[in-house]
């Protein structure tokens, strides 16, 4: 063992502080380390010296001002200790108690997580996991007509739209079924928010929100 | 006798800490590095061992107990004046000595005290309660109300602190010992 990680033993080991199994290490590395056992010594040494004058300094009070401080103090009273029926339980009860109420909160927790259903999907493993419609092409005059959703609390129409259906009745023949318009209701499991969504051909759309 | 002092026989008090009244004084002095302090501190640890002696624990050592008192005392009303450096005069005061006694204890104190300045205040806590006072560990970190781990940590350095500070101010001590 270096004597780096030794020396921060050494002045444990010096006052007999040092546990049994450090004590046998540092030892064995002192017999072959002089410069540590020289530490040890002087460590010694300078304890010793420091116990031997605190020796020599024991100080006594004076007689007379030591019976006036007794008399000062047998003039009060004692306090009464109130002893509250909560300080009364001892420092052990207090540690299993707040351990066994850990416990019981974990184990809560862990049972709260294991019986309560399981979280509302999100909205987009709704749509992924949602089979697709067929689609059915509406044709100009149906566009027409189309009729919007009941539970939308307003709606704009849009000159743009007019505009577009302008443009579709100049177009191909009525029999002949291609995708004008589309519209789609997105509904929020969580907060119930709807989203329709219209498009036209030219992919242009509208938005509503409730 | 805690019981005769709790049931009205406050006389009893002085014969139970009687056998302290020493080891406090020096203990404060130690602390204080002042002899007026350190009497306000051994006095102010009394009064208050009488006031709440109905707190004390018969389980634990009535000494312990005082000096976690002190120890309280010292870091409230100690360490205001800790720095003043008014402690050269003891030895006029123990006039129980003779002149020679006197003159030897001084430079014991003096000693002592000189290598004392060189530690922080915790560190001289645990030094003179272990060190000093023969505390264990256990019952140093009770009596400051601290871990056994912090003693150790503060107990290694002021013991790195004593051996630099006597080899550098009392060399001749460690020459002797060779």
């Amino acid at each position: 063992m270096s004597c780096s990680r030794i020396r921060k033993w050494i002045p444990l080991y010096a006052g007999a502080d040092l546990p049994a199994r450090k004590a046998r290490r540092l030892e064995m590395h002192l017999e072959r380390c002089a410069d540590c056992r020289t530490e040890v010594e002087e460590i010694k040494t300078a304890l010793d010296g420091i116990r031997a004058f605190a020796n020599g300094e024991v100080i006594d009070w004076p007689v007379a001002e030591w019976n006036g401080l007794m008399a000062r103090v047998k003039s009060e009273r004692p306090k009464q200790h109130q002893v509250s029926r909560l300080g009364a339980i001892p420092r052990k009860a207090w540690a299993y108690g707040f351990a066994i109420v850990l416990v019981l909160g974990v184990a809560a927790l862990i049972l709260r997580s294991i019986l309560s259903p399981p979280a509302s999907p999100l909205l987009s493993e709704i749509i992924s996991h949602t089979p697709a419609q067929p689609f059915r092409s509406l044709t100009i005059d149906e566009a027409a007509f189309v009729s919007y959703p009941q539970d939308i609390p307003f709606w704009v129409p849009r000159e743009q739209g007019e505009l577009d259906r302008a443009v579709l009745a100049a177009g191909p023949a009525p029999e002949k079924t291609t995708q004008d318009l589309m519209s789609m209701t997105l509904v929020s499991q969580e907060t119930g928010l709807k989203v329709h969504w219209t498009f036209n051909k030219n992919f242009e759309w509208e938005e509503k929100k409730r | 006798m805690v019981e005769l002092v709790l049931g009205g026989q406050t006389e009893a008090f002085e014969p139970l800490v009687t056998p302290y009244r020493k080891l406090l004084l020096t203990l404060a002095y130690r602390l204080s590095r002042n002899i007026e302090e350190a009497k306000e501190i051994s006095q102010e640890t009394l009064l208050r061992a009488f006031r709440y002696l109905g707190s004390f624990d018969r389980r634990r050592s009535f000494k312990n107990w005082l000096l976690q008192i002190e120890m309280n005392v010292w870091r409230s009303l100690g360490e205001r004046a800790a720095d003043e450096g008014t402690l050269r005069e003891l030895a006029a005061w123990n006039t129980h000595e003779d002149p020679e006694e006197r003159l030897a204890g001084k430079e014991a104190r003096e000693k002592l005290l000189t290598c004392l300045d060189g530690l922080s205040p915790r560190e001289r806590e645990v030094f003179l309660l272990r060190d000093i006072e023969g505390r264990s560990v256990k019952e140093t970190a009770e009596v400051l109300r601290t871990s056994p781990i912090s003693v150790r940590v503060h107990l290694s350095r002021a013991r790195v602190k004593i051996r630099r500070l006597v080899k550098d101010r009392f060399p001749g001590l460690m020459e002797a010992q060779r």
